[in-house]
């Protein structure tokens, strides 16, 4: 019994344990803590292996002629953190914030939904969804001769057909000309 | 049955756990002279639900099918995945699954001694065992970013590197668990209420554990040192050192002894995951997907949990089977119940620590 009455006089002497929340502004929050789910607009490209990896079935991907609109749950979203893993662009992060508490009218908006809109092709005029200047720096870093600004700006197929006229040592097309049939 | 016997119901509510376990106690006076069991209420169909979805979706599903031994689930779904694949996975990945397991157990033995004490109705141990399970909830939430469910595996590795200024926090916070853990260890050795309650009850005598097939810290509470750990190596166990621990008694007291004495053991594999962390890569990519079948199995805090898969070229499994240690070990309920009074009957469920949403998926 002694063994244990050493163990009251300490809880004594060392007061309660828990934090008093919600009396002070904040309690034990670290900075890993899989809180909730945020998209990064710049980064999402719309691929939607987020929506393939989520169990929880919280991700919604809505593809429109000149955007995208990416859709998470935050009640249905599980926190599993799948989605993050497996982002290829790295577009989803969990933030340590855990106040989700609303009422129960608003459980179907409590949501991430970020939109992204298109961009015309440069040459073909086509909306497209221009590729992050960061992540073309890092596919081209061992093309030093290539400007990055226009590959951006053009859509992938009139970036086909670009490499194909260099190679071939032919002018590059013009902006103004015809969409190429493909 | 004689007419000083009766049939009595407990459960299914509530009986030790939160959890749902309907027995049918066969009495005479006060002492019990037959048990059995009906299960089966909170079947959820995981097993079902794991072939309509994805190899990568299952990971978070089997992580769901229990709270304690959540960790457990993945890391050996994680692993049945890969042999099915043909997957090596990275060092450092063998190196955080174990620790992130170990951490678990602690957890989870930690739970469950808890519970006895709270049980037996000494209610202020049972807070200070949980105040001192607080430390290891705080690496968890610190280092993984949830209390219960780590989110750490996944399908070729880990999700979840962990920094070095991690692992000195860890480190650091096992320095705090450490003397509480040894002091806890003196209670309920020494402690008279403690050792009133539960010692020399619920016998399971090594014969009888061996017979049933038990596994865990039931089967090394009474005398049998039976843990997959060391019986078949998988991740990182090979190159880390610990021992297998055994109690004699093959009573309530000593399977307590067990959990106890297991967690100084995990701390000790904690620490060693910590020193020998090797770098690189914590993930590699599935690869293509073949017609196959594959087994795993692992050590989780209840005991041996094994998983079977079969799988058809495609992305979702044509089977996805597993067996959790609960489902051997409650069988040794009717053993262990036997002889024991009415009163008793929550100390000695919970001492086979049982996972009713595991064995009832």
């Amino acid at each position: 019994m002694a063994g244990f009455l050493k163990v009251l006089f300490r809880n004594l002497l060392e007061g309660p344990s828990t934090d008093p929340f919600p009396l002070v502004p904040e309690t034990f929050t670290p900075d890993r803590l899989r809180g909730r789910v945020v998209v990064d607009a710049d980064l999402c490209m719309g691929c939607g292996i987020c929506k393939y990896v989520c169990v929880a079935g919280a991700i919604n991907i809505t593809k429109r002629e000149d955007s995208h609109t990416i859709t998470i749950w935050h009640n249905a979203c599980c926190r599993c953190a799948a989605c993050r893993q497996y982002c290829p662009m790295k577009a989803i992060s969990l933030v340590p914030d855990w106040h989700s508490a609303h009422p129960q009218e608003e459980k179907y908006h409590v949501l991430e939904q970020k939109t992204i809109p298109y961009q015309p092709c440069a040459v073909c005029g086509k909306m497209m969804r221009t590729v992050p200047s960061a992540t073309l720096k890092k596919l081209y870093v061992n093309n030093h001769d290539v400007d990055l600004e226009h590959v951006r700006s053009i859509c992938p197929s009139c970036r086909q057909l670009e490499d194909a006229r260099r190679s071939a040592g032919l002018p590059p097309a013009a902006p103004e000309a015809p969409a190429v049939e493909q | 049955m004689s007419i000083s016997t009766y049939t009595m119901p407990l459960g299914p509510v509530h009986v030790a756990l939160e959890e749902p376990v309907y027995f049918h106690l066969t009495v005479e006076g006060e002492d019990i002279k037959n048990v059995e069991l009906t299960s089966g209420h909170v079947h959820r169909g995981m097993e079902r639900m794991a072939m309509q979805r994805t190899l990568v979706k299952n990971v978070t599903l089997t992580e769901r099918v229990c709270s304690l031994c959540s960790n457990s689930h993945s890391f050996t779904y994680s692993m049945v995945v890969e042999n099915a694949l043909n997957l090596a996975i990275p060092e450092r990945a063998k190196y955080l699954r174990v620790m992130a397991e170990e951490i678990k157990r602690v957890a989870s033995h930690l739970f469950n001694t808890a519970i006895q004490a709270h049980i037996a109705g000494f209610k202020s141990l049972f807070m200070h065992v949980m105040e001192v399970r607080e430390v290891v909830q705080d690496i968890k939430e610190t280092v993984y970013g949830n209390r219960m469910n780590l989110a750490s595996n996944c399908i070729g590795g880990v999700k979840c590197d962990v920094t070095n200024e991690l692992l000195d926090y860890i480190m650091k916070q096992l320095e705090v668990l450490e003397p509480q853990t040894d002091e806890l260890y003196d209670i309920f050795q020494t402690n008279h209420i403690m050792l009133t309650r539960t010692k020399g009850l619920g016998l399971l005598p090594t014969e009888d554990a061996l017979a049933l097939g038990v596994v865990g810290p039931v089967a090394r509470g009474s005398g049998i040192a039976r843990d997959v750990r060391r019986d078949s190596p998988y991740a990182a166990y090979p190159d880390l050192e610990f021992d297998v621990i055994t109690e004699p008694g093959c009573c309530v007291h000593s399977r307590t002894m067990v959990r106890l004495r297991e967690i100084k053991e995990s701390i000790k594999l904690i620490r060693q995951c910590c020193d020998k962390m090797p770098e690189g890569p914590v993930c590699v990519h599935m690869g293509k997907i073949p017609v196959n079948e594959a087994f795993a199995h692992s050590e989780a805090p209840r005991g041996e949990v094994s998983y079977y898969i079969r799988t058809n070229g495609t992305d979702i499994p044509s089977r996805l089977k597993w067996r959790v240690p609960s489902y051997m070990n409650w069988k040794a309920l009717s053993v262990m119940m036997k002889g024991a009074q009415i009163a008793e009957v929550a100390l000695v469920l919970n001492s086979i620590d049982p996972c009713v949403s595991c064995t009832e998926r």
